[in-house]
């Protein structure tokens, strides 16, 4: 019965889909505590033992909360647009090899490709957020997205392709499977490997908005940007697809360049587990600690630093894989 | 069976959001139908088997062409909150030009022989040999042709107090 494709594409979706929304809804209780503590107060603590029933409040209160649609706004694409982010977030994740073998609900010859590429659709319901609003602070934050994805796109597939080239395979499997025993891309070979790693890590957060690349959304200029007409349950679903993207982006990362399930001791879907929620850390340590970048320096840099760095490496991540 | 439901699926995804790109009266929905267009065309190459044409179409065409647009269209004056579409002037002659291509295409495809046999499944290293050994000439003869449309796109940008 679980041989059937059918069968085991629904059964092995709804078991990742489910298990990711859970662990984002929760990661939002563990940033508010993260962030709580680092600017020395408790953070929640008032719903259930250490505040952990928050999340479950935090969605009874958005579910409560009435259904407007803005006069003006282009009703149609207004309403969409929620979904439609969390599902293109959520289609990326079917190629994820959580462990060796046959721990892959699908395995496809070019699975990073696919995962990146539905990354990339992410930016067609934000940018609809914003133009559908029909309020200027939205729509500016749809501009910059626009801005912000096409070209933030070129050095993260820059940086993805040099664990494609070090790994010699579109297939995710086979690029975890290459750094198996600790022979991982960011640790080997040195340099080229760490570089793409870094690279990664800051497209990551500029492809999922957040500091100190959360330029779309804003706070201190934008209101609230993109979702800024936004109440109830569609703001959170937006918020829900910002965190996911984030955690996906952190496991990518894992996955590419820190040798996915490859650990000391048996191998498995726990190492994938900590390192994908140590890099989550990571961000949430970033986005805590830094500022954000203004518009036009986010563009240079981008432009000029991070693509001529991204190009550098790939040359030299192919200059190995061919002398080395 | 499957095969031919997801064909007609897809098929009419496709073809919808065709007539929907020059039908439709808002200058955003239209791109964001080419979008649905476009993906349509994605679905076609995964059921050819053909995996790495199918990314490359998503991660391009609707990833990256569709955002630019995107990002154009917001340049582009706004009438009490919606681009009106220019539409098809002259349906008529449209549609003869629409049916005069799709037969010509219809014709080459049964006569080119496209309808008999396996699709030929591209290997992701195969197409890379191939653009990098013998095509090598005319790739980078492209990619200089890019470099110069992009550096003359500058210059026409420009300002000339700037």
């Amino acid at each position: 019965m679980i041989e059937n494709p059918w069968v085991w594409g629904a059964v092995s979706g709804l078991v990742v889909v489910n298990v990711f929304m859970g662990v984002a809804a929760w990661s939002i209780w563990f940033e508010r505590k993260f962030a709580g503590r680092m600017q020395n107060r408790p953070g929640p603590t008032q719903v259930g033992p250490f505040g952990l029933l928050q999340p479950v409040a935090d969605l009874l209160k958005l579910l409560q909360k009435e259904d407007i649609t803005p006069k003006n706004a282009d009703a149609v694409l207004f309403n969409i647009a929620p979904p439609l982010g969390l599902l293109t977030v959520l289609g990326g994740m079917a190629v994820f090899p959580w462990g060796p073998g046959a721990w892959v609900p699908a395995d496809l010859d070019v699975g990073i490709l696919f995962t990146l590429s539905i990354a990339s659709l992410m930016t067609i319901p934000v940018w609809m957020a914003g133009w559908a609003s029909n309020n200027k602070y939205a729509l500016i934050g749809g501009m910059r997205a626009a801005a912000q994805a096409v070209s933030f796109e070129v050095p993260l597939l820059l940086s993805a392709l040099v664990p494609i080239i070090l790994g010699g395979s579109f297939k995710l499997g086979d690029i975890v499977a290459a750094q198996a025993d600790g022979a991982w891309f960011a640790l080997w070979p040195p340099g080229p490997g760490a570089v793409a790693f870094l690279l990664f890590l800051l497209c990551s957060l500029a492809e999922a908005n957040r500091i100190p690349f959360d330029i779309p959304e804003a706070e201190s200029e934008l209101v609230a940007g993109i979702t800024t007409e936004y109440i109830g349950m569609k703001f959170g679903l937006f918020y829900l697809a910002e965190y996911m993207h984030t955690l996906i982006g952190s496991f990518l990362g894992a996955a590419l360049f820190l040798g996915g399930w490859d650990g000391p001791g048996p191998d498995g879907v726990h190492w994938l587990v900590a390192k994908g929620l140590g890099l989550f850390a990571l961000i949430f340590w970033i986005r805590w600690s830094l500022l954000r970048y203004r518009a036009d320096q986010f563009m240079s840099v981008c432009w000029k630093i991070l693509v001529p760095v991204a190009l550098c490496t790939v040359s030299a991540a192919a200059v190995w894989k061919v002398y080395a | 069976m499957i095969d031919w439901v997801l064909f007609v699926v897809l098929a009419l995804v496709t073809l919808g959001g065709a007539l929907k790109v020059v039908s439709a009266e808002d200058l955003v929905h239209v791109v964001l139908w080419l979008a649905v267009t476009l993906l349509g065309t994605a679905g076609f190459y995964a059921m050819l088997d053909a995996g790495f044409l199918a990314a490359i179409q998503v991660l391009l065409y609707t990833g990256g062409v569709i955002t630019l647009m995107l990002f154009a269209v917001l340049l582009v004056r706004r009438e009490g909150g919606h681009i009106p579409a220019g539409g098809v002037a002259e349906p008529a002659r449209a549609g003869v030009v629409a049916l005069a291509t799709a037969a010509l295409s219809g014709f080459a495809i049964v006569r080119g022989g496209l309808l008999e046999g396996e699709a030929y499944r591209l290997e992701p290293k195969a197409l890379g040999q191939v653009l990098l050994g013998p095509l090598a000439l005319p790739f980078e003869a492209l990619s200089v042709l890019l470099l110069a449309a992009m550096v003359g796109a500058i210059v026409l940008a420009r300002r000339k107090d700037a």
